[in-house]
């Protein structure tokens, strides 16, 4: 379970991304954190990996406060989560299988569960055969659906996606939005998006943000601004 | 060790930077390491010599020499001493001349004076036992090793101070060069290790290929340079043999626990040098690796 509480991020400047942000997100719940750009999406993500640090209130991850000065294990509160970056984050010399098996090396698994395991999620990503391939060969769609395997491998329990769909065709969204709805009541998913689309016809639960703040939390809301 | 090979491989120009700094401060290291070692062989060597050979006159009673003897060792400052009669002395000058008939002829026990030789604790004790030698009316003559033992501490004293200063200064160098190497090797794998960190990798995952790239390269480098200074030492041992003519063993002694021979060349010896260098060669690189991964793992 993910709780923001209060939640504030104010830049020394003066100027502030996140505002008194409070929302709870169960487990394996599916939420979109819609709004323009700047309002906060992201930094509600980066808080959520602990790439940045809230100004003020508190951020409880699985009963843990993760925003506490005292919390030092990142890299332990980074196992738990799956991360989907816009521009895929694909290591270009390293081929399929050793992009989604660098998840798993991470946290010292043995090489005969990351065979095992790299082989199951290329299938249900639509990827299989392409193990061996190196990431100039692929598309886009591909290469979003390697980085999408790379944050659901193993047992990370929540996904973060940052505008997945933002540099993809709207055919290959559909295609890479099917593998979200495959890990639906398996994960929590948390998808900041721009793709009033996808919001819309999925009719999951929505928070949409605007100048840091939240300004509608709906269970099963869509795109409105 | 494929991670390894697999960046050497990406990054052949930095792996061979690194391995042709590191090989020429190891060689250098073996060199200035060997230089002190024999040194310090040869004046243990020149310190079990006699040190002080007293020479008494003809018609001094073997009793006064021994109440010398006796007053120098209640000095504390003499580690042993031989008395030499004017018999043995004879004995001596015959077998040394044993081909020279002539010679031999000359002399009798009568003209040869009894002596006492003399090892001190510390070099630095001989001017002064040697001036209270003097001093005794039944001493005709006192040599004393004084030139050669001085010459040598102060040729070692001179080595090991140099060898402080230029051993520090590369070591240095070496570190400031292999930094700048692993930092472009670090730098190209900058996404790699973001993305590690973000998927939750801990320090030690994000430094150890290149610590073990670092180890990869103190090993490969100290058998590179040993390689090449074994070669040396082997070709100049014929010289270097014929140099210290007369001496059969140079050995160093560790604070009277072990004894090392460090001449003639022994592969125990060249063990130690080698483990010696790699040790170094390992160290060097690691702490270069550790301080270049540093700023990219916070």
């Amino acid at each position: 379970m993910i709780r923001f509480e209060n939640v504030s991020k104010k830049y020394p400047l003066g100027n502030s991304a996140l505002d008194d942000v409070s929302f709870n997100v169960e487990n394996n719940e599916f939420v979109f954190l819609v709004g323009p750009s700047g309002a906060g999406k992201t930094s509600i993500l980066k808080i959520l990996m602990h790439e940045m640090v809230p100004t003020s209130g508190k951020v409880v991850i699985d009963n843990e406060d993760v925003s506490a000065k005292n919390f030092h294990d990142v890299p332990r509160l980074r196992r738990k989560i799956g991360f989907v970056f816009q521009d895929f984050k694909i290591i270009p010399d390293k081929n399929v299988f050793e992009n989604i098996a660098l998840s798993l090396q991470v946290v010292g698994a043995p090489m005969g569960q990351i065979k095992k395991a790299v082989q199951e999620t290329l299938e249900l990503v639509n990827l299989p055969g392409k193990a061996h391939v190196f990431p100039i060969q692929l598309s886009a769609g591909e290469l979003q659906r390697v980085a999408i395997a790379r944050a659901i491998i193993g047992n990370r329990s929540h996904i973060l996606a940052d505008e997945p769909t933002g540099n993809l065709d709207p055919k290959t969204t559909w295609e890479i939005m099917r593998i979200f709805k495959k890990l639906e009541d398996k994960k929590t998913i948390i998808i900041a998006t721009h793709n009033t689309d996808i919001v819309n016809s999925l009719k999951k639960r929505v928070i949409v943000m605007k100048d840091g703040k939240i300004v509608a939390d709906k269970k099963k809301g869509g795109y409105d601004l | 060790m494929n991670t390894v090979f697999t960046s050497i491989r990406r990054t052949p120009y930095q792996s061979i930077a690194a391995t042709l700094v590191l090989f020429l401060t190891l060689f250098l290291s073996l060199a200035i390491l060997f230089s002190l070692t024999f040194l310090y062989g040869l004046l243990g060597y020149v310190e079990t010599r006699p040190q002080v050979t007293v020479y008494f006159k003809a018609q001094t009673p073997e009793n006064s020499i021994f109440q010398l003897r006796d007053e120098l060792t209640a000095t504390g400052k003499v580690l042993s001493t031989k008395y030499i009669s004017k018999n043995e002395a004879f004995s001596i000058y015959k077998e040394s001349n044993k081909d020279n008939p002539l010679l031999l002829e000359m002399v009798s026990s009568d003209i040869l004076p009894p002596s006492l030789e003399i090892n001190a604790k510390k070099p630095t004790y001989l001017p002064e036992l040697a001036e209270q030698l003097k001093k005794n009316p039944n001493v005709d003559e006192v040599n004393f090793q004084k030139v050669i033992i001085d010459r040598l501490l102060t040729l070692t004293d001179i080595i090991r101070k140099i060898s402080f200063v230029f051993f520090s200064f590369l070591i240095f160098t070496t570190i400031i060069i292999l930094i700048t190497i692993m930092h472009f090797k670090v730098a190209l794998k900058r996404e790699e290790i973001e993305l590690s960190r973000l998927l939750g990798a801990g320090s030690f995952y994000i430094q150890r290929p290149f610590l073990l790239e670092a180890g990869f390269f103190g090993i490969a480098s100290a058998l590179i340079s040993f390689s090449i200074f074994s070669g040396i030492l082997l070709y100049l041992n014929p010289f270097i043999s014929s140099y210290i003519r007369g001496i059969s063993n140079l050995s160093i002694n560790f604070l009277d626990v072990y004894q090392l021979s460090v001449w003639p060349l022994n592969p125990t010896f060249l063990g130690i040098l080698f483990t010696i260098v790699a040790l170094f060669g390992i160290i060097i690189s690691t702490i270069a690796s550790l301080l270049a991964t540093q700023k990219y793992i916070k």
